[in-house]
Formats: structure tokens, C-alpha cells, sequence
């Protein structure tokens, strides 16, 4: 079991989920992130004055996935979230030890 | 017989079951009450101990407290009942309790139980203020009622007029914590039924306040006693009845006492009290805002209540000394505002609107006695006096005083606002179903002028100077004010647009500052909706934007209304994360409208005009959907710059060169040739997948053949596909044209597959001759790199001489310190050439580190400077 973790840009988000759900992917969860990467924040100019903006907006999506699925998983978040520029963000993906649905008490694979 | 507590158990399951069929509602906790009073009057009765005690002249008295004195039972409410003696309580009596109250814990009620003496119970109630409101709501049930009657009057006289002020203070001071714990429920989407602010405790603050001050026994002598009108308290009856009703189907469904109507219950109890979906207004939304309306006029009931009869509780003096200065007719009367007399209100009814006015203006709330004045005499403000020109004079000063939320709030309050803009009326208690809305329509459209009004004063220093930058900001509030009033249905901004149109023209509006007004109304979400689910890179999205909102003026009050819709909403539509985005696209769009050419209403309008004209022209060779691709990858300076019979061209040659490429032949590229001979130059178009440095292995391959670019537009579509359209000078020999242009393609071609080295052939053919002239430069060559003129490339210009070769010396250099050439205006004049290069890095990026642009700057000019 595999946790797939992908900043993205927020306007990508709905062809994201719809390609993972067409996958089968079966829920994901969605935050609202800031941060930066190699895209720093950027300096923002109004009327001459200055404003530093020191985090970008960005989407984070979690998934939980039994290994076969991770790489197809990936694939599209890749094609799915892709601009080609900076700041198109990243993907991370960590094992998980296990799953519990908290409803009936299912444990691994049928719980996610 | 039944033991008194099998029937009370029967009783009370009888009167759920009835309750639940809906047959008891609005007087359950009457009947609830009295089944309660019966059991104990029964068991009293029936029990040993308190016969014995009885015949043993130690008497007793049963008293019931708390919500059960004042008869309002709900189905899990607490029961809270003192066993009262006269003085020492007497060891038999624990035995009386087991008799009286096991049964009960047995039924699993919640019992709060207590045996005291008089004496214990007053010093209780000195000590502890929640013990003393508890007793001041006592009443008797059953057993020795002088003993009660004793403990009450020595309550009254003894305790009350020593506790009251502390009381009244302290009262104040639960209302704080109430507010900090659970909040206005009259504005939240989970409301307390009971503590929250508007709850039902409200209502009890009032009643321990008269009782402790005004000596009232119950509930209804608040009318007998003119504390409240007839209307006040026929008011506040309904709405006490419609939250008891709420709260008793909130118990039953939660199966304990809950009194936070949470999400999970609503629609079920909306359901339960026959509320239907109408149109697109929800069940559960009408129940919402009939719920905040209830609680609201509690709350508001209890707010002048206190103010009128507790000056003292007042927290600032803010009227003090403003009476002089207040306009007549109205005066002043311990910091409130008061009309003259009714039948002033008669004779003029629009002072009904101007006391609103001098109340912002005096920073004072109307009297209690003022807003009943104003409640009665609604029915004068007719269509006379909401078209009438003072009227619509008082109501905009109103709207453009700093604090004029306050006025506004009172104006809702009361439903002035109402009578004079009918168009409020459906939304104001309106209440949208989600987790999104924490107030109801009206108090929202408030709220968004209270944040606008909040801006001078606004941290965030940018949001200040854009409000201060406001030539006039009254358009912005009316806006702020009419956003959703068309709320009412599907496409409320476009709605909401036609409503406000219609209340402003009533008002003989200035025209142009409605035509600002309406567009707010209706494109109020514009910025928020782009900036989450567009991509704020695509120069397109920006500049549509751009063309839509078509001012900078527009643009800010945009921006200022976004940001306070957005924060009047509640946290989950407005935070830093999408404010970051919303600024990032506000100052996209101002650039844009600020510096280019491409957001002019007539730009926008041509690139609508061209896209029609190709689409015509085009038929069915290309399916709709390949059409809109097309033309959504196109940037917009193509379409604005490019002839539609151009475009129609270029797609007809994308299309031969996809076939191409889709066979593996990538260098594919196609270049025609077009005589223009009133001006005696050529037109070529050449389309090519783009890559780097296309675009100096074209001008390096004119050069090559001795053709001079006069001019180039080029441009790269989204797809990547690169097209160039250039005006350059008529091939030498003027005869053999098309063989010219041959060559040119073989050039080309070989120069993509790498046969033919530009650098070393030019370079070849630039060797000193006595056959080319050498011109001395009459100008210096000079180089700007400018990240300012648009958010999207960074902009290189070149002014320099003119001479063969030039134009691929530039951009083989631009190539080789890594640019993409997106777009390139060349233009040439007489000799001198002007030339600007919009590019990006390698990474789709601006160049915005400053030693990079140095880098390209200096090393744009050694190159240029060799001969």
C-alpha cells in the first residue's frame, strides 16, 4: 500500500480527480497549501510600492492506493497536472503500513 | 392503580408519541410540565415519609426551578426540584428524596434535586449567582405552600435589591462569555438553540432582569407592566414558541438534550415542520432563516431592552454632548436617538429614513421607543416616498457614512430597509444550505459593506491604497449592498444586475455610476471563480478578464468587492489561499489594462469579430471541437494582429503539416511566398513546429540569400506550433522568383537536419570585400530588457543599424543564452531597426534574476558591436 501525495496547481485540480477516479482510485483528500519551491514567492508592485508575497496557492491531493495502481496513479497526476512551467509542483509517494476503515473495522486493502 | 411513576413514564411517552405525530407541538412544554407536576403531587401523596412529616408539623414544600419553573419542559430537559423546609432539614427527609426522586433517575430523566432549609437556599443564592437566577424562576408544585411563598418574599425584599446590580452586571458578562463560546446564532449556520447569542437565554436574561428590578412575577406581566408593547411581546411569544418547537424535535431526534441544531439534523426538522422546497429555495433554507429570523428579534428585543431600562450597562458615552448637533426634529436622550412625536412621523414619513442618517451621523443607536415608532409606521413608506428625491439622498448619505453598517443593521432590524427597497424583502432571512454561507442573504449584504467601511483602517496596506486610490467609492458600496439581492434563483449576479438597474432608477440614479454599479453586481465572482479554476499563466484567460472588466477603476472596485464578499461570507470562502490568488490575478488584469492594447473593449470586440469571420469561412473542414482548441490555443495578439483570411490560411497549412508530422517527419515545415506589389516587398508565411532558435535559422537563411526582414510578427500557438509572418525585400533577381524561394526551402531544410552551418556561412559571406560598402554606424546600438510591461515574457528591445544578417545575429545570441522567442515585433525604419522580442527561459519562465538580464544585455551588445 502506497500513499501518493501531489501539490498541484489549484486549476488542475478537477481533470486531476476526474482521470484518478476513471482509474478507480476510490477517494482522495484535497487541502488547500501554500508554500514555495524553486518558484520562491514573488514581489508584487502596486503604483511603485512594493508587497512581498512569500507563498504560492497550491492544491494538495492524498491518496492511499494498493501498489498496483500507484504507477498508473502517478502517470496521470503527471500528464493530468502538467503546464510545462514552473511551479507545476511535485509528487511523493511513501508506503503505508496499514488501513483501518473506522465504520466497520475493515483493515487493509479492503478499507481504502 | 398505576404507581406514579409508571404513569408518569406512560404519560410522557404518550405525549412524545403525540408530539412526534405532530399532534402537540406548540404547547408541549406545557403538557410536559404538568405531567411532571402531577407525578410529584402524586408521590408526595403516596409517600409514608412525607405523610409522617406532615403529621409530624414538618412541613415541607416542593419547588420546581430552572427552565421547569418557568413551565418550559422540553423533552430532555433537566428537572430541577428543591425539596424546601422551613428551617433545618429533618434526617427523615433523605428517605422523602429516595421516595420522591428514584423513580425518576429509574426513568433516566435528567434531575437536578436539592433539600434545603429557607435559609440555606438565600444564602446559596447570595453567594451564587446561578443559584439566584435558578430560585428567582421558582414555583411551587405541591406540599406547605406558605413555606414557599416566605422563602419567595424574603428573596424579593432581603437578596434581590442588595444582588440586582451585581446580577445585571453579571448577566452582562455571561452574555460575553456566551458570545465567545457559542457565538450569534442568529447568523450561524449551526446555531445554539439555547446559549448562543439569540438563543433562548436571551430571553431568560430579560425575565431575571425585570424580576429583579421591575419585580415581575411572569412572563406576561412584561406587557401588563409596559415593558414591552402588546406587538413586542406577541413577537416574542411566536418566536419563543417556533425555537421551543425547534429544540423539542432537535431533543427527539438526538435522543438527549442537544440544543446545536447541526447540519445532520436540519433538513429532517425542516422536514418535520412541513417546510417545502420551493422553486430553488430548499426546505431546509426556509427553515434556516426562520430560525435567524426568530433569533435575531430575540436578540435584538433583549439588546434595547437592556439599553433602554440599563443605561448604566451602556460601555461607551459615545452620545454624550451630540445632542446640540443634532439635526432638528429629533433629540437625544441618554445617548439615543428619539423622533419628536408619532404624529411628526405622520405628517412627514420620511422621517422615518432621516433618523437612520442622524444616527450614523451622531454615532448613536434610535431608542428602543424610536424603532417601535419606526415598526408601526412602516405602512407609510409607499411608492411615493421610496421614488421621492430626498429620500434617495438621506438613504446614499446613509450608505456613504463611515459607520454606515449600524445604520443599516437597525434599517433591517426594523424592516425599513425592506419597506423602502422591496427588493429585499425574499432575501433577506435567506439562508443557503452549505457549509460555505455563515449568514443569512441580508445580513451578509451588511456585512460586506461593514468590511468596505473597514478598509482605511486595513492592515494589509495594499487593500488600503487601492480603496483610497477609489476617485468614488459609492458605487462600490451600493454594490456591496445589492451583490446577491438577486438571490432568489438560478444566475443570481446576472439577476441581482437587473434588480439593482431597477432599485437605482427608482432612486434617479446618475447613469453612469449605475452602469458601475450593475457590473459589479454582476460579474461580482468573476475574479474569485478565475483565479481558483484558471490558469493565471494563460496571457488569454488574463486578457478576457481584462476585456470583460474593461476600466481600471472597474477593476479595483472589483477587487475591493471580491475581497469583501469574500470575508462577509465567512472563513471558508475567504483565506490567504485564495486571496493569493486573487491578488495575483487583480494585478495581472491591471497591468494589462494599464499597459496593453489587447484589453481595449474594441480588442476584445475584433478578436470576437475575426474568430466568427474564420469560423464562417472555415464551413465544416474543421469539426467544432478541433476549432475551439485551435482557437483557444492562439494567442491573442495573433487574432488581433492577423487577418481572418490570414488565420484561415495558416490553418489550412497546419493542417498539411500535421499530416506530415503525424508520418514521422518532424523537420516539416511549409514557407510561402506572396508578392505585395503596390509596396514592392514580399509576404511570407512559414509555419514550423517550433524548437529553439527558430526563428535565427530563418532569418539566418534570408540573410543567407540576400533577403532582408523588413518587418516579422511571430508567434507560437499553445500546441507548439511556431508561425511567422514576415514582410522582407524582393528576392535580387527579379525575374526567377519561385527559384529564390526553392532555395530558401533547401536552405532551410538543411539547416533543420543539420547539413548546413549558418554560423560559418554567413560569417563567409559577411568577409570584407571591396564590393560591400561598409557603413559606419551613425547610431549606437542599445539594448532593454524590461520585466515590467507584461506579467507573462520579458520584453528585449534592440535598436541598432540596420545591415544584412543583423536580425539572426540577434536572435541566434537570444537563442544561445537560452530565450524562447514567443513573440517578435521587427520593424525597420529608413535603416535603423526597432525590434522586440518577447521570450521566456527554458523553463517557461520570465528572466527575472537581475544578472541574468545584465548577461543578456552585455552580451547582446559585444555581439552586435562586432563589424
Amino acid at each position: 500500500m502506497k500513499k501518493v501525495e501531489a501539490i498541484i496547481k489549484p486549476f488542475k485540480l478537477d481533470d486531476v480527480k476526474e482521470s484518478l477516479s476513471a482509474l478507480g482510485v476510490k477517494g482522495l483528500t484535497v487541502t488547500e497549501v501554500k508554500g514555495f519551491g524553486r518558484q520562491r514567492g514573488h514581489r508584487e508592485v502596486y503604483r511603485g510600492a512594493e508587497y512581498q508575497v512569500d507563498f504560492v496557492s497550491k492544491i494538495k491531493i492524498e491518496v492511499v492506493l494498493e501498489d498496483e495502481l500507484v504507477s498508473d496513479a502517478v502517470r496521470v497526476i503527471q500528464e493530468k497536472a502538467k503546464t510545462g512551467q514552473i511551479g507545476d509542483g511535485k509528487i511523493f509517494i511513501l508506503s503505508v503500513e496499514n488501513a483501518i476503515r473506522i465504520r466497520t473495522g475493515e483493515m487493509g486493502k479492503e478499507a481504502i | 392503580m398505576a404507581s406514579p411513576s409508571d404513569e408518569l413514564k406512560r404519560a410522557r411517552s404518550e405525549l412524545i408519541s403525540l408530539f412526534s405525530a405532530g399532534e402537540v407541538s406548540e404547547s408541549f412544554q406545557e403538557n410536559c410540565t404538568e405531567v411532571m407536576d402531577y407525578y410529584f403531587r402524586r408521590s408526595v401523596q403516596e409517600s409514608d415519609t412525607g405523610q409522617r412529616l406532615f403529621r409530624d408539623k414538618r412541613p415541607f414544600a416542593l419547588v420546581a426551578l430552572g427552565g421547569y419553573g418557568r413551565r418550559d419542559l422540553c423533552i430532555h430537559s433537566d428537572i430541577d426540584v428543591l425539596i424546601l423546609f422551613d428551617s433545618r432539614v429533618p434526617s427523615s427527609a433523605k428517605k422523602l428524596a429516595e421516595d420522591v426522586f428514584y423513580p425518576l433517575w429509574n426513568l433516566g430523566l435528567d434531575l437536578g434535586h436539592a433539600i434545603r432549609g429557607i435559609k440555606d437556599c438565600l444564602s446559596l443564592a447570595v453567594e451564587n449567582l446561578e443559584a439566584l437566577t435558578s430560585l428567582m424562576d421558582a414555583r411551587f408544585i405541591c406540599g406547605d405552600s406558605p413555606l414557599y411563598l416566605a422563602l419567595m418574599e424574603r428573596l424579593e425584599k432581603k437578596i434581590l435589591p442588595k444582588k440586582r446590580l451585581t446580577l445585571g452586571r453579571w448577566l452582562e458578562e455571561q452574555n460575553q462569555i456566551r458570545m465567545d463560546v457559542f457565538g450569534d446564532a442568529s447568523c450561524l449556520l449551526e446555531p445554539n438553540l439555547k446559549e448562543g447569542i439569540g438563543g433562548l437565554r436571551d430571553y431568560h436574561h430579560l425575565l431575571w432582569l425585570a424580576k429583579a428590578f421591575f419585580r415581575l412575577r411572569t412572563p406576561k406581566d412584561l406587557e401588563y407592566s409596559g415593558l414591552l408593547s402588546q406587538k413586542e411581546y406577541a413577537d416574542l411569544e411566536s418566536h419563543l414558541k417556533f425555537i421551543h418547537l425547534v429544540r423539542n424535535h432537535l431533543h427527539r431526534e438526538s435522543a438527549r438534550k442537544n440544543d446545536r441544531l447541526t447540519f445532520d439534523h436540519q433538513e429532517s426538522i425542516a422536514q418535520a415542520l412541513a417546510f417545502k422546497d420551493q422553486d430553488s429555495f430548499l426546505a431546509v433554507e426556509q427553515f434556516l432563516g426562520q430560525i435567524h429570523a426568530s433569533m435575531a428579534a430575540i436578540k435584538s428585543l433583549r439588546h434595547s431592552f437592556v439599553f433602554t431600562h440599563f443605561p448604566g450597562s451602556r460601555k461607551n458615552g459615545n452620545g454624550t454632548g451630540a445632542s446640540e448637533s443634532l439635526r432638528a426634529p429629533f433629540h437625544m436622550d441618554q445617548g439615543e436617538i428619539h423622533f419628536p412625536s408619532a404624529t411628526a412621523i405622520l405628517t412627514d414619513p420620511l422621517l422615518l429614513l432621516d433618523i437612520f442618517l442622524e444616527g450614523v451621523k451622531a454615532g448613536c443607536p434610535l431608542s428602543l421607543e424610536s424603532k417601535r415608532l419606526v415598526r408601526e409606521f412602516l405602512y407609510l413608506v409607499d411608492e411615493t416616498c421610496r421614488t421621492s428625491e430626498r429620500a434617495a439622498r438621506c438613504f446614499l448619505s446613509i450608505l456613504n457614512a463611515p459607520n454606515a453598517s449600524d445604520a443599516l443593521v437597525q434599517m433591517l432590524e426594523t424592516g425599513l430597509l425592506c419597506a423602502f427597497i422591496p427588493e429585499f424583502e425574499p432575501i433577506q432571512d435567506r439562508v443557503q444550505f452549505d457549509h460555505y454561507h455563515l449568514f443569512p442573504v441580508g445580513r451578509h449584504l451588511v456585512q460586506s459593506v461593514r468590511q468596505l467601511k473597514t478598509l482605511p483602517q486595513e492592515r494589509d496596506i495594499l487593500l488600503a491604497d487601492i480603496f483610497l486610490d477609489l476617485l468614488d467609492p459609492e458605487p462600490l458600496f451600493l454594490a456591496a449592498l445589492f451583490h446577491d439581492i438577486g438571490k432568489t434563483g438560478k444566475d443570481h449576479a446576472a439577476k441581482g444586475a437587473g434588480l439593482a438597474r431597477k432599485i437605482l432608477k427608482r432612486f434617479g440614479y446618475d447613469r453612469k455610476k449605475m452602469e458601475d454599479v450593475c457590473f459589479l453586481v454582476h460579474r461580482h465572482l468573476l475574479l474569485a471563480e478565475t483565479a481558483s479554476r484558471r490558469d493565471l499563466n494563460d496571457e488569454k484567460i488574463v486578457v478576457q478578464c481584462a476585456g470583460t472588466v474593461g476600466t481600471v477603476d472597474r477593476l479595483k472596485m472589483l477587487y475591493l468587492l471580491s475581497w469583501a464578499d469574500g470575508k462577509a461570507t465567512g472563513p471558508r470562502a475567504w483565506n490567504d489561499w485564495i486571496a493569493n490568488l486573487v491578488l495575483e490575478l487583480f494585478l495581472k488584469i491591471l497591468h494589462i489594462l494599464e499597459k496593453g492594447e489587447l484589453a481595449t473593449p474594441d480588442a476584445s470586440k475584433r478578436m470576437k469579430l475575426s474568430i466568427q469571420e474564420v469560423r464562417n469561412r472555415i464551413g465544416d473542414r474543421l469539426s467544432p471541437a478541433d476549432q475551439e482548441s485551435m482557437f483557444d490555443g492562439m494567442p491573442p495578439n495573433y487574432l488581433i494582429e492577423t487577418s481572418p483570411r490570414a488565420i484561415v490560411r495558416h490553418l489550412t497549412l497546419y493542417a498539411t503539416l500535421r499530416e506530415a508530422w503525424a508520418k514521422g517527419f518532424k523537420n516539416a515545415f511549409c514557407l510561402e511566398a506572396e508578392a505585395a506589389p503596390s509596396s514592392g516587398t514580399y509576404e511570407v508565411t512559414f509555419l514550423a513546429g517550433d524548437r529553439a532558435g527558430l526563428f535565427s535559422h530563418v532569418a539566418g537563411v534570408m540573410a543567407l540569400n540576400n533577403i532582408n526582414i523588413l518587418s516579422a510578427r511571430i508567434y507560437t500557438w499553445r500546441d507548439g506550433t511556431a508561425v511567422d509572418i514576415l514582410t522582407v525585400t524582393p528576392p535580387l533577381d527579379p525575374l526567377h522568383p519561385e527559384e529564390i524561394w526553392e532555395k530558401i526551402k533547401g536552405d532551410l531544410a538543411g539547416t533543420f537536419e543539420g547539413r548546413l552551418c549558418l554560423t560559418k556561412r554567413l560569417q563567409q559571406k559577411a568577409e570584407p570585400s571591396i564590393l560591400s560598402p561598409r557603413k559606419t554606424p551613425i547610431r549606437q546600438t542599445c539594448v532593454n530588457v524590461d520585466n515590467e510591461s507584461s506579467d507573462f515574457f520579458t520584453l528585449i528591445e534592440v535598436f541598432a543599424d540596420d545591415r544584412i544578417g543583423l536580425l539572426y545575429r540577434i536572435t541566434h545570441t537570444l537563442f544561445t543564452l537560452g530565450m524562447n522567442i514567443r513573440v517578435a515585433k521587427i520593424a525597420t525604419k529608413a535603416d535603423q531597426i526597432a525590434d522586440v522580442f518577447y521570450v521566456l527561459d527554458l523553463e517557461g519562465q520570465k528572466v527575472m534574476e537581475q544578472a541574468k538580464t545584465e548577461e543578456i544585455k552585455d552580451v547582446l551588445l559585444r555581439e552586435l558591436s562586432k563589424g
